[in-house]
């Protein structure tokens, strides 16, 4: 328990999947996906590109609707309608492989955005709000530049600050890191890893094996659609049950 | 050839006039054909078939018949069918804002449709609704893609509202017209009306190039 912060499994769900299935026409992208989101857990998906990961978090957030089973967020099933999904996505913060910063924004502009536009919080009070999460971030000289003057690593600190600027209950990471020059990538991991500790509830998908294995409290294993190992890091990283995730592992070069 | 250019000078003031109606033309029919365009590009990416489609034949009736005909159809055609005869400016501003409302419709449509979906799930993520969405954060992008094109079309619309001088709207072109056949200076009034257009059309024109330097291709 290198981090003190691990969650007893003990701790109410937040998110609940239940036999989750999404097609694409034909294309089974997901499949019979069963797992639970405990209280400021932290949740990795892992798994070569194309499995479902993704999918799962688009899923969750309904920017894709899913074609059976349920997702329930704090024990009530997710709305299947557009409508219904929106006020859920206002508990939910999502950060994208590719940051998705408004480009026609300043920094502020964009931690701003949610709160004036969505729950229509006075200016000052979006600012002030802003300001805090900037500063947490790291990024309290940026707030009049415009993202494309900025590098990826700190538009992608940017992203999580918008996004925690709707106080969300849960993160959603998709890839956060994969569109980042290298160099870059600690001061992404860090702000993630700090907000971890504060007890953000969070789930991400990465190929960020030294991350997954320090930070996460369940590691969830992804392949062709199918959840096929879960477990807590220890077990995924150090003794994998099935062959599959071992193989997906040693092939990142993961030597435990 | 004798040349008497004094005829300019004596009817400059009507001239002038003229040049003043044209400008309003192009600037009314401007300012109905921008949102007429906004609402005919949201109306085609509404999701809704009977919108679309109405957006749609709206945009290939006007987009592919002479302006000249819809002038004259709006100017003859119009009080009879609905019943109402307005002035011809009035007629004239009718003719040239459906025509330009169904470019600036096929621009705008092509300014949201190259915003990239990723900027809109964004603002979904953060729980705006489609329009917020729309109005936040693909428009304000989509503006400053379109502009350079909405520029063009300016000034291809600042020449072709001497188009309706056919209707006898007191614009420069009917104006030089109505000079020349009452003096029959014809050279004169055409080389004025040449020098007032173009004086007035090249400087947009170079504005238009310049504006398309600026944003033609930032992302």
């Amino acid at each position: 328990m290198s981090d003190g912060h691990r969650q007893p499994i003990s701790a109410p769900p937040v998110l609940v999947y239940r036999g989750v299935r999404k097609l694409f026409g034909d294309f089974v992208a997901l499949s019979d996906v069963s797992m639970e989101v405990r209280k400021e857990q932290v949740v990795c998906l892992i798994g070569p590109s194309g499995s479902g990961k993704s999918t799962l978090l688009r899923c969750t957030n309904g920017l894709e609707l899913i074609d059976g089973g349920e997702i329930r967020l704090d024990g009530e099933a997710l709305p299947r309608d557009w409508n219904g999904m929106r006020r859920v996505r206002q508990r939910m913060g999502m950060v994208f492989q590719n940051f998705e910063l408004f480009p026609h924004k300043t920094v502020l502009g964009n931690v701003t955005a949610g709160p004036m536009t969505v729950l229509r919080m006075r200016r000052k009070d979006a600012e002030a709000r802003a300001m805090a999460l900037l500063d947490k971030v790291g990024l309290a000289d940026k707030t009049h530049s415009y993202p494309a003057a900025l590098s990826g690593g700190q538009q992608q600190r940017v992203a999580i600050a918008r996004a925690l600027a709707m106080e969300p209950t849960v993160m959603l990471f998709d890839e956060p890191t994969s569109a980042l020059d290298p160099e870059t990538i600690g001061e992404v991991l860090n702000v993630m890893k700090r907000l971890a500790e504060e007890g953000m509830t969070m789930i991400v998908v990465t190929h960020e094996m030294t991350f997954a294995r320090r930070v996460a409290d369940w590691v969830v294993v992804f392949e062709r659609g199918t959840v096929i190992e879960q477990g807590p890091p220890e077990q995924i990283f150090d003794a994998p049950l099935v062959a599959r995730t071992r193989e997906f592992l040693s092939h990142l070069g993961w030597a435990g | 050839m004798n040349l008497d250019w004094s005829v300019v000078w004596r009817n400059a003031g009507a001239l002038v006039d003229g040049t003043e109606l044209t400008v309003a033309l192009a600037v009314l029919t401007m300012l109905i054909a921008v949102p007429g365009g906004i609402v005919l590009a949201l109306m085609r990416l509404s999701g809704s078939r009977l919108l679309t489609g109405a957006s749609a034949s709206f945009v290939e009736l006007f987009r592919n018949l002479p302006l000249i005909l819809v002038i004259y159809t709006a100017y003859y055609v119009m009080p009879i069918a609905i019943g109402v005869a307005f002035s011809p400016f009035v007629t004239g501003l009718v003719a040239l804002s459906l025509n330009v409302s169904a470019y600036n419709g096929e621009t705008f449509r092509a300014g949201i449709g190259s915003i990239r979906k990723g900027q809109s799930e964004a603002a979904f993520a953060l729980g705006m609704s489609r329009w917020q969405a729309m109005r936040e954060v693909v428009l304000p992008q989509a503006a400053r893609r379109v502009l350079p094109v909405l520029a063009s079309t300016w000034v291809s619309l600042f020449k072709d509202t001497s188009l309706v001088s056919v209707i006898a709207v007191g614009e420069l072109a009917y104006t030089a017209m109505r000079i020349r056949s009452q003096t029959f200076r014809v050279l004169e009034m055409l080389t004025a009306m040449a020098a007032i257009y173009w004086a007035l059309g090249y400087p947009q024109a170079k504005l238009v190039d310049w504006l398309h330097r600026r944003l033609g291709v930032s992302e």
